[in-house]
């Protein structure tokens, strides 16, 4: 009789030792492939820009269509676009150069989001925020090396360009696509070789921005000036950027 | 400053020091309880210490949530929504770090709290184990706080795998130095001799552990300049913001390094190599033993304020 008992209090203990193993088990296959597969593997859409910056103006059309589309708070944009005046007379240039979030392949300010309220679509490869999750605590700003984040004061929450998903996902194009009169930004699937933007990216040399940050951008510039006022530390000459947003200087 | 706007203010950088210095002092206080000492007088410390860290870093906590932006907007209670999940963000393991480290320190003052508190009463068994939870909990928050900040590529001055341990032991050293002050403070007038004596051997104590993590912090300051001074790129730009010229430099090598550091380990080293080299019985002065822990805790605070303000007026360079 004993021995029974002590029989089954053996495999209870195994039993529940099993239960465990297996619960863990699960749990590490559900939390691995959805952060680092769906990184590796290639996704079905990636919406991206091109941004020819030949064809732009600097007339900031984007800016306003952008503050209006999203009735973004005063002193906040989530595109805007920045001036660089460089060289000496009568050797001078200046170049334009519209900014927005890059909806990078590596997300930086996914990956220290606490809440998960910030995360990179699967099916159309945005980098979104749900202002109902996030609580405000301004890591993401703090981690994008673009300064295309800011705190929203209405909301509380972080807020940035998501491409115009409301519009997008209408099969409509982004307000700044939209109104930009040099039709400059070219926007559309990186990943389907006959788009606009595929055949375009195909033909001609293309930067994207920090690409040093290994953040794997995914708005692409044709011929985008980017010295920076930095450089000067270096060299004689006069570069000097115009944000145009609160943050005078580069974040 | 500089034409950059501080994202994170002085709620973030109080939290950086009061969740230090509160770490520290459990720390301190879960070690010197378990080492006891002889006729265990280091209890009175550790009770010190006990006391200390939950309300620190309950104030500390709080002051995180002052600044997030959405109890800024009258939503009190959004950040509630840090508990329905956990990821791999610092800030979401530091929510729970925290969480933990104020379950377990609240119980753990309680046991000290009963006015004959002493080795060896009903409460014994179960501060020792709280005690021996309570170290590994310490140091894991304040090594937290410096990885918080240096997880991003995009702050180079934060960026750095050393920063963290630089916040440890500024945490250690600002938890000992205000179990110093504490227990100066309390025992500056006991008419009990043997009682006073306990006291000055504990600061005497105290002094020199502070002496050794001064010591370690001037290293891990060393390095922390050094490898981003030989880097290139943005480390080697951020960097200057502290070194000679920089914007912070000043503010960094007075307060912090010669104010926070230098001053109080040159007084610590004054006695404590006299009992190191001829085992002379040194009595650290009463007035020694309030200046070294207030200069060591406003040292603590103007190394948050400095590192949290230079890493968020330097970026990357170039574009």
């Amino acid at each position: 009789m004993s021995g029974n008992t002590k029989e089954s209090a053996k495999s209870r203990r195994d039993f529940l030792k099993n239960v465990g193993g297996v619960a863990a088990l699960a749990a590490g296959a559900a939390a691995l492939p959805e952060a680092a597969v769906s990184r590796i593997t290639k996704k079905k859409v990636q919406y991206g820009m091109l941004i020819d910056t030949r064809r732009c103006i600097g007339c900031h059309a984007c800016s306003v269509a952008c503050k209006s589309e999203f009735d973004v708070p005063l002193g906040f944009y989530r595109s805007w676009v920045e001036y660089t005046e460089k060289g000496s007379y009568p050797h001078v240039d200046r170049s334009f150069l519209p900014r927005l979030c890059n909806h990078c392949s590596e997300p930086p300010c996914v990956d220290v989001c606490p809440t998960g309220a910030t995360w990179k679509r699967d099916d159309d490869g945005l980098v979104v925020i749900d202002p109902d999750i996030c609580i405000g605590c301004k890591y993401c700003i703090q981690a994008c090396p673009y300064g295309a984040r800011f705190l929203n004061p209405t909301t509380g929450a972080a807020d940035k360009c998501d491409f115009c998903m409301h519009r997008i996902t209408q099969g409509i194009e982004p307000s700044c696509v939209n109104t930009c009169i040099g039709r400059a930004r070219i926007f559309g699937d990186i990943n389907d070789p006959n788009s606009e933007i595929s055949r375009r990216l195909g033909k001609n040399p293309t930067t994207v921005l920090r690409r040093e940050m290994g953040t794997h951008p995914n708005v692409y510039y044709i011929e985008a000036e980017q010295a920076d006022e930095s450089e000067t530390r270096y060299r004689d000459g006069y570069i000097r950027v115009t944000t145009h947003r609160k943050e005078k200087k580069r974040v | 400053m500089n034409g950059h706007e501080l994202t994170w203010g002085i709620p973030v950088i109080l939290y950086l020091f009061l969740a230090g210095v509160g770490a520290g002092a459990l720390t301190a206080s879960a070690s010197m309880f378990l080492r006891g000492g002889p006729r265990e007088h280091y209890f009175s410390i550790a009770r010190y210490g006990a006391f200390m860290a939950a309300p620190l870093v309950i104030i500390g906590t709080g002051m995180l949530v002052f600044e997030l932006g959405s109890f800024q907007t009258g939503h009190w209670f959004k950040f509630l929504n840090l508990f329905k999940v956990i990821n791999l963000s610092p800030m979401s393991i530091g929510t729970w770090l925290l969480t933990w480290f104020i379950l377990i320190s609240i119980p753990y003052a309680y046991t000290f709290l009963p006015k004959n508190a002493a080795p060896g009463d009903t409460f014994d068994r179960m501060r020792r184990l709280l005690a021996w939870v309570c170290i590994p909990l310490g140091i894991a928050v304040a090594v937290y706080t410096g990885v918080l900040l240096g997880a991003m590529p995009s702050r180079p001055f934060w960026n750095s795998p050393i920063l963290a341990m630089l916040f440890l032991l500024s945490a250690l050293s600002t938890g000992v130095a205000v179990l110093l002050l504490i227990n100066t403070v309390m025992n500056r007038n006991n008419p009990d001799p043997e009682i006073k004596q306990d006291s000055e051997r504990a600061n005497y104590l105290l002094a020199e552990s502070d002496t050794l993590l001064i010591g370690l912090e001037i290293l891990v300051i060393f390095l922390f300049i050094m490898y981003a001074h030989l880097s290139v790129g943005s480390q080697r730009e951020a960097i200057r913001v502290i070194e000679w010229g920089g914007e912070l430099s000043l503010m960094f090598w007075f307060w912090v390094v010669f104010i926070g550091l230098l001053i109080p380990v040159a007084i610590e080293l004054f006695h404590t190599i006299p009992k190191i080299v001829s085992d002379k019985e040194v009595v650290l002065h009463p007035v020694m033993s309030l200046v070294i822990p207030v200069f060591v805790l406003f040292g603590g605070y103007m190394l948050r304020y400095v590192i949290v303000v230079a890493g968020q007026i330097t970026g990357p360079v170039g574009l």
